[in-house]
């Protein structure tokens, strides 16, 4: 395993090792999801490919196999996305209590549609977000891993309008 | 292994199984058949097909024959109405998304897909939505895809893991979005990657070569033995109306289980190459004028008489024990001794250490269980790309390899002990081991400078053991040395001495005689000929030998050609520098359109027979040798059957046995007389033969365009350059 | 009808024959009878026709000479599957098949010897895109060795003059496939 990477961040490195030190002596390769995360959210949000090479040969394995793990989980982002990520649950309970309206709602606040990145840069909103286990709540959404529930049009608004002040510091 | 055995029953039949086997080995080995994609003995298993589900008693539903271990008592079935309904079911599923192009697919007629469905799809649709498509990879020139028809079995992904030992083609995605990809283009390079059309249960993964030439039921099937390496890896060739349109692997485990390398499935190409000679052409004052084969025969019959005793050959490797012993008997009754076979051999100097016939030392299969392997300049994924599979088993099972060579070269394995260095400090460090070995170096090589008794051989003391020299270690200028110390070596740490041979045939030529030291079965000549460095006959014969590419770069091709009045060339091809070298052309057919013998590296007898027919007037080598023997009068030559030839040959070797350690005496001298360079010794992947030349899918390969020995630094030159 | 010569039949009985025999040959009897049959013929209904200028009526589904259909694109429906010359039982078709340029599966060959053709039509059942077809066409002939060979070209010029009569008749087989 290499200890040092030109394409990983020291505190990239040192998650990763964290990672790596819980699971058995020459298993490192099972961090590769952790490692990811790191990496993804190191780089604002998304996947390159040279990053994805630096993570297959800092856990020491195949790049193919990193590249399986980031195009299976759809928390991985391979393309270039908006900075803030928001997820809309648009599940069962969700949809009952009217998802599709909030995210009708941001769809058109934003100007973007379900996968698309704004203009700006700043907003990225996930397509087909599936159930992320707040229904007691619903409708529900997720802003940069931040659950934010029972939500309105107008908390929508609001949670946008902070977001945009958040991402512009 | 424990011998514990474990009862259970299959359909009502009494079967037994070790504990640990899964459901689908103790039923294929009875000839129950369960229907299976993923499932692939050579593989891992993945269960990820789910064709294999059969009915278990008690077990509350179908399971997975492939990934089910046996249990005592175990009650199985697989033809039960409910077994059926759940492989019915899994079926369905998985046509759902294949499309129903089977009359443009190759695999039409040999699918696994396409059989199965007939046996357990509906005859019509419930699926009214819309199929999925997927975009086609670019696999490289050997490889087409038509990855809309892939059923996800990734039996090619753990190939590639498994086998290959690089996994370049990986599963991306998920559910309905899963797909079989390399993710960023790229192609699949690697010598065995041929072997994921076979791999390939529908049409997803095809043969580029062969796209849309043939369907497989208009083609006849007939055995050979593939001709481009030492191993002689068993195919069969595919043969429409005469001409070979594909080679797919004939699975033997002894020799290449049911792989094939890349070149010997892809070669087929440079049978049918655009400069076949055609038609016997002899050179009348500088022009070339065509004949007919009895008047070309009679001119060269008539040049061997007038040349008398004074007359040579260079005889490929790639020949068959059949030609080769025309040949010896040829030259034997001519009384020259100036024959040879060793093309790309230059130190001759301890031509009598040589073994009879250089052989791996110890049978195929046999590689796989070796404790510690060294492998003396040899590039053996290039060499022999089925005993690299075969070493990298050993590797993975704990064997420690080392390797000494002058580019690191990849080996898809960890190696235990490298050492990159110059071909001219090969000796040196060879010695070095010797010593650490606890060995002592003879007088003349232990004034030898830069001897370091550094690194370890231990691993190689571990029964069993091989070391391995490899065909850049023959083509050494101090090869004899080299040997030598290998020899040393092996006999210091208990461990085989074992050779990776040019051509397909460099032990059949051997045993047949195509020596200037030795004849028939290795019996040392009265009076030893000249060699390839040191021949200058008055009428020299060129046999399958293409006299620039297939020679090594230190004959003096101008001096043969001036001592030379006839230069007589039986060869499948008219490229340019025969064309100028020669004075007699006489065409010969390739492997697939003569019947012959290939002795492999581990002592096997392969015969195989004519698969197509001849392109032209081309015949086969060993009917032009024996008309032309008969010509000269040879007495008993009238062999009826390359059999017969074969049988009075055989006769010849019966007490050669397979050993490469002759009692060796010690080099007089420590070192080369020239320096060489690692572009003299290494031979690139396809370059090796004049077929694999000219087949035009695999010169178009990564490989082929970017292992061209020229492009390759060793990583010595690489730091000199840095640092100056 | 058992037969006995007559001079073993008894004496009474062949006597009798003979007289009524004697009345047939001049009465004319036996070339009345069969007038009789000429003159029934005449007044029924004629099935002859007078070929070449009159033609039988001919089936849809009629197989004569073969012929390549195109699409209306002007794009050849063969795709070089060679189920016809799989299916084929007199071995009269021979292809030979590469991919095109644009990368699709298409014959280089396609060769029908009209002398071994059985003219059974299985070609015909056995094409997944209606490519080769048996037309109404029946009167043909050789002049020439080998003429007798239907090459590519000669299958699609016969498909291309008569599309218009092997549409309609698939059009009107149609509805029984």
């Amino acid at each position: 395993m290499a200890t040092e990477h030109p394409m990983l961040s020291e505190h990239v490195r040192a998650e990763i090792d964290r990672w790596v030190a819980k699971f058995p002596p020459g298993k490192q390769r099972s961090a590769v999801i952790s490692a990811l995360h790191a990496v993804q959210h190191d780089n604002r949000g998304y996947l390159t490919e040279e990053l994805m090479q630096a993570v297959a040969e800092y856990l020491d394995m195949p790049v193919i196999q990193v590249y399986e793990v980031a195009a299976f989980y759809s928390m991985f982002e391979a393309k270039p996305v908006g900075r803030c990520s928001i997820s809309v649950c648009t599940n069962i309970a969700c949809m009952l209590r009217g998802s599709d309206e909030i995210l009708q709602h941001i769809e058109n606040r934003l100007g973007i549609k379900e996968g698309e990145s704004t203009a700006d840069g700043k907003f990225y909103l996930r397509r087909e977000e599936e159930c992320l286990a707040a229904c007691n709540n619903a409708p529900m959404l997720m802003i940069n891993h931040k659950y934010h529930e029972n939500l309105t049009t107008q908390k929508v608004d609001e949670l946008l309008d902070a977001a945009a002040t958040e991402d512009s510091k | 292994m424990t011998d514990k055995r474990i009862n259970l029953e299959v359909n009502g039949e009494a079967l037994e199984a070790s504990p640990g086997q899964m459901l689908i080995e103790v039923t294929d080995k009875a000839n129950i058949y369960i229907p299976r994609f993923c499932y692939h003995d050579k593989l891992s298993i993945a269960a990820n097909c789910r064709m294999c589900l059969v009915e278990v008693e008690g077990a509350n539903k179908p399971v997975p024959a492939c990934a089910t271990p046996v249990a005592p008592d175990m009650k199985v079935h697989t033809r039960s109405p409910y077994a059926i309904a759940a492989q019915k079911a899994t079926m369905e599923f998985l046509l759902i998304n294949h499309p129903l192009d089977c009359p443009i697919c190759d695999q039409g007629g040999e699918c696994e897909l396409q059989d199965l469905a007939m046996g357990y799809g509906r005859d019509v649709s419930r699926f009214s939505e819309g199929k999925r498509s997927v975009k086609d990879e670019n696999l490289g020139p050997l490889v087409s895809t038509d990855m809309t028809r892939c059923i996800h079995c990734t039996r090619c992904v753990r190939f590639g893991e498994e086998i290959a030992g690089i996994q370049e083609l990986g599963t991306m995605g998920r559910g309905e979005h899963m797909r079989i990809s390399t993710y960023v283009a790229k192609t699949v390079d690697h010598e065995l990657s041929g072997n994921i059309i076979d791999l390939c249960p529908v049409g997803a993964l095809n043969n580029k070569p062969y796209r849309f030439a043939a369907r497989a039921w208009e083609m006849e099937q007939r055995e050979s033995i593939a001709p481009h390496d030492c191993v002689g890896s068993n195919i069969y060739a595919h043969v429409l109306r005469g001409v070979v349109k594909r080679v797919v692997p004939r699975p033997n485990e002894a020799v290449n289980e049911t792989w094939l390398s890349d070149r010997d499935r892809f070669s087929y190409e440079g049978i049918y190459s655009e400069d076949r000679l055609k038609v016997p052409m002899v050179k009348e004052n500088g022009v070339w004028q065509e004949r007919s084969w009895e008047d070309a025969l009679e001119h060269v019959a008539l040049k061997l008489r007038q040349s008398g005793s004074d007359i040579g050959a260079l005889v490929s490797p790639s020949s068959t024990c059949e030609e080769a012993w025309i040949i010896n008997r040829l030259f034997e009754h001519a009384g020259s001794a100036d024959l040879d076979s060793r093309l790309r051999r230059t130190d001759f100097h301890d031509q009598n250490n040589d073994p009879v016939y250089p052989s791996l030392g110890i049978p195929i299969a046999e590689l796989e269980q070796q404790q510690g392997v060294l492998l003396v300049g040899s590039d053996l994924r290039r060499e022999a790309p089925i005993l690299a599979h075969r070493l990298r088993k050993a590797a993975l099972k704990g064997c420690s390899v080392g390797v000494l060579n002058a580019v690191d070269h990849p080996y898809l394995f960890t190696v235990a002990d490298t050492h990159i260095v110059e071909p001219d400090e090969w000796c040196a460090t060879l010695a070095g081991l010797v010593v650490a070995a606890g060995g002592e170096l003879p007088p003349a090589l232990a004034s030898m400078s830069n001897v370091s008794s550094s690194g370890s051989v231990d691993y190689l003391k571990h029964a069993p053991s091989l070391i391995l020299l490899g065909q850049m270690a023959q083509r050494h200028p101090a090869f004899g040395t080299l040997r030598y110390l290998a020899a040393v070596l092996a006999q210091l740490t208990g461990a085989t001495l074992g050779y990776v041979t040019d051509g397909a045939n460099t032990a059949g030529v051997s045993l047949a005689g195509v020596l200037p030291h030795r004849s028939a079965g290795g019996k040392p000549r009265p009076e030893v000929g000249h060699n390839v460095l040191s021949m200058r006959p008055k009428t020299l014969l060129l046999v399958n030998v293409e006299s620039v590419t297939d020679l090594s770069d230190q004959i003096d091709r101008n001096a043969i050609r001036q001592a030379a009045e006839t230069v007589v060339a039986f060869t499948p091809y008219a490229p340019d520098t025969l064309l100028d070298d020669a004075d007699v052309l006489l065409p010969i057919g390739t492997w697939a359109e003569t019947s012959g013998t290939f002795v492999n590296v581990a002592g096997l007898w392969q015969s195989f027979t004519g698969v197509s027919n001849p392109v032209g007037a081309a015949r086969p080598a060993w009917k032009v040798l024996r008309v032309l023997a008969n010509l000269l009068k040879v007495p008993d030559s009238d062999y009826e059957s390359s059999a017969a030839v074969l049988a009075e040959m055989r006769g010849h070797c019966e007490s050669a046995l397979m050993n490469n350690m002759p009692e060796f005496v010690a080099p007089e001298s420590s070192l080369a007389e020239r320096s060489t360079e690692i572009s003299e010794l290494e031979v690139s992947l396809y370059q090796g033969d004049n077929i694999v030349r000219r087949a035009t899918a695999l010169q178009k390969t990564q490989q082929a365009s970017h292992e061209r020995p020229a492009a390759l630094v060793s990583s010595s030159t690489v730091e000199a350059l840095n640092g100056g | 009808m058992w037969h006995v010569a007559v001079e073993d039949w008894p004496l009474g009985y062949g006597l009798m024959r003979r007289l009524i025999q004697l009345l047939k040959t001049f009465t004319l009897w036996e070339l009345l009878k069969g007038l009789q049959l000429t003159l029934r013929a005449f007044f029924r209904r004629k099935v002859t026709v007078q070929y070449p200028e009159e033609k039988t009526p001919q089936s849809a589904r009629f197989r004569g000479l073969h012929a390549l259909r195109r699409y209306p694109n002007g794009e050849e429906r063969c795709i070089a599957c060679k189920l016809c010359e799989a299916v084929c039982p007199a071995l009269a078709i021979t292809i030979e098949s590469e991919a095109r340029d644009d990368g699709t599966r298409r014959t280089t060959r396609y060769d029908i010897d009209l002398f071994k053709c059985v003219y059974c039509g299985f070609c015909e059942e056995a094409c997944p895109v209606d490519a080769v077809v048996e037309t109404r066409i029946f009167e043909y002939h050789m002049e020439e060795h080998g003429e007798s060979i239907m090459t590519k070209e000669k299958l699609l010029a016969v498909g291309d003059k008569h599309e218009a009569t092997i549409a309609a008749d698939k059009a009107e087989d149609a509805k029984y496939r």
